[in-house]
């Protein structure tokens, strides 16, 4: 409870925040939102499952070339719809989660460094095939992406400007933050959390590991999807670097900064350190990459659980030793 | 003749490749710890030389220079950052992320972005009969093979070795025998790290050398030892034989994007298959 509290308190804040921002902030802050999306989606599965993804832009990518060339009217048969394009989006990198997790986790399985290290070769791998398809537009990628439609049956209801698509943006970033919220306090929450400290232990008490971790996998991999889909009718513009390594490390080091284990403080990491790099790369130019990658190792060694969440969480325990001493 | 320049090439290759991937192996095989840095380590000694030939410094001078420097940078990251998180395996992955980003940067900061070129210091050509080869990369063939075999024997045969080996296998009995494990790891690091330094100055005349290439050798090397197996040190000859020679010959007979594809995907499939390696041992429990 007080987790959605925080949840909401953070949401509340962003909401006003087009009101008193200009135009340019504005459209900045819908990038961020798509960017705690995202993140959110390698909290759960990371911070969550236990499951180190180095190549989430994977899932971000395959959803954001499926919504494009869906709602480019590409796939001739299936009309060109923004409500279709987001659910295919969401389904095509789903299963290519559900394909992906089953050959790495079944039987003896992948975990741990030798994951991290095959997801990445498997970015690197997508980034190349997306660069050299020239279908999809290959090197250049595909342009012209039509932005969000509300419009239903024929009726088109284009949203151009910054302002609505932030308010749209938000009550769908909202609505999964509450969602994973809730199911990380539900029953599959805490299996994740014995996935993540004991496996051993949960498969003797009759659960399947296996099971458990293509969930929550697919989960990751659809909500990472969702992101994608959303960035590209923002951004019109669908490219191969949005399914390759950088982006995967850049997510990697967000979740990090801002704390793994709290969805909340990763949604403010992917916003906080990309607001910074708006801010501070105009300030130290070219020494911003040094001073983010000094910056990750200090809080990776000193703060183990995120510079964000490491308060949070201080101040939500005192908060409640105060309530149990009154 | 087509087919023994190819062939020339990947053995070059997979020698380069078996030096990062020995580097990677000490340290990953030792201490667990996956050093993401690696590659940066290495175009840090491919920069050496190009700072060496800026300065007209002899080219040979370079490659003595280029594996000391990086290993005095390599004891800096142990002592700095790595000896903090031994006991924390993954969190080493992002920790040496962050390093090499930083390094990375450090880099652009001080030789701009752009790609940089060294001269080999010798320019004739071998040739018998119909076949010509560049005598450099005969060169570099000849350094990587010796440093190969210095490094196993000093790891199956000195006491150095023997006590590395007893720290891989038994890391608290050996504490208890009087080996000092700190110690130990410390220049196991250290000489992983120098070995990518060198491998990168060798290799510096005929790459280009830019900020972004230490990843193009990182991924493969990482994939060699996961691969080859990480128990046996000569897990790694295997694998970045098996990586390397794809690579190299698929390159030449097909395309480069076909063949790193190919190459990523097979050995996606062969760790899968064989987590332990090629050469590791199947447990069965």
């Amino acid at each position: 409870m007080k987790n959605n509290l925080f949840i909401i308190f953070t949401f509340a804040l962003l909401a006003v925040m087009p009101l008193i921002l200009s135009d340019y902030w504005t459209g900045q802050l819908n990038y961020y939102l798509i960017y705690g999306l995202f993140a959110l989606s390698l909290s759960l599965v990371w911070g969550y499952g236990g499951i180190l993804c180095f190549g989430q832009a994977i899932f971000f990518g395959i959803g954001a070339y499926v919504m494009a060339v869906s709602t480019k009217g590409m796939l001739s048969p299936v009309p060109a719809n923004f409500y279709l394009g987001l659910s295919l989006a969401c389904m095509a990198a789903a299963a290519f989660a559900a394909l992906l997790g089953s050959f790495l986790f079944a039987g003896k399985g992948i975990n741990g460094p030798y994951l991290a290290i095959i997801t990445l070769a498997i970015a690197m791998v997508l980034e190349r095939l997306m660069s050299n398809w020239y279908a999809l537009g290959g090197y250049n990628g595909l342009l012209d992406i039509p932005p969000i439609n509300l419009g239903l049956f024929s009726y088109d209801l284009e949203i151009w400007d910054s302002r609505p698509a932030f308010y749209i943006l938000w009550s769908i970033v909202f609505c999964i933050t509450l969602l994973l919220g809730w199911l990380v306090k539900s029953d599959f929450g805490s299996l994740l959390i014995a996935l993540r400290t004991n496996p051993e232990r949960l498969t003797y008490f009759g659960f399947s590991p296996l099971q458990i971790k293509l969930k929550v996998f697919c989960l990751s991999a659809a909500i990472a999807g969702l992101a994608g889909a959303l960035f590209v009718t923002l951004d019109g513009f669908a490219s191969p670097t949005l399914i390759g390594f950088t982006l995967s490390t850049e997510v990697l080091i967000w979740v990090a900064l801002g704390g793994k284990e709290l969805l909340i403080a990763a949604f403010l990491g992917a916003i906080a350190t990309r607001l910074a790099e708006n801010w501070l790369s105009e300030l130290f130019g070219d020494y911003w990459l040094l001073i983010l990658g000094f910056l990750f190792m200090v809080s990776v060694v000193l703060f183990p659980k995120g510079l964000i969440a490491t308060p949070i969480q201080a101040f939500l325990k005192r908060f409640n030793s105060n309530k149990n001493a009154a | 003749m087509d087919i023994i320049i190819p062939l020339v090439d990947a053995s070059s290759y997979i020698l380069i490749l078996i030096m990062i991937a020995l580097g990677l192996m000490i340290v990953f095989g030792m201490m667990g710890v996956i050093n993401m840095a690696h590659g940066e380590l290495f175009m840090i000694g491919a920069y050496v030389m190009v700072l060496c030939q800026s300065h007209n410094l002899p080219f040979w001078l370079g490659l003595v220079l280029a594996p000391i420097m990086v290993a005095f940078i390599g004891l800096l990251i142990e002592t700095l950052l790595i000896r903090h998180i031994y006991q924390r395996p993954l969190d080493t992955i992002l920790a040496t992320w962050g390093l090499s980003i930083a390094l990375k940067q450090a880099i652009v900061l001080v030789f701009g972005p752009e790609a940089q070129s060294v001269s080999a210091p010798v320019d004739e050509s071998f040739s018998i009969g119909d076949f010509s080869y560049p005598i450099y990369r005969l060169f570099i063939m000849a350094a990587s093979l010796f440093m190969i075999i210095a490094t196993f024997w000093i790891f199956l045969k000195t006491d150095f070795g023997l006590m590395a080996r007893a720290v891989i296998a038994r890391p608290h009995t050996s504490e208890t025998l009087g080996i000092n494990t700190r110690r130990i790891y410390r220049w196991s690091f250290v000489f992983g790290t120098a070995l990518a330094g060198l491998a990168g100055a060798l290799i510096a005349p005929t790459i280009s050398v830019d900020p972004q290439m230490g990843l193009g050798y990182l991924v493969p090397g990482f994939l060699s030892i996961l691969v080859g197996g990480t128990g046996p040190l000569a897990g790694v000859l295997a694998g970045a034989g098996a990586i390397g020679g794809t690579n190299s010959l698929l390159s030449v007979w097909v395309s480069p994007v076909a063949a790193q594809i190919a190459v990523f995907i097979l050995a996606i499939i062969i760790i899968r298959m064989r987590p332990s390696g090629l050469l590791g041992e199947r447990d069965e429990k």
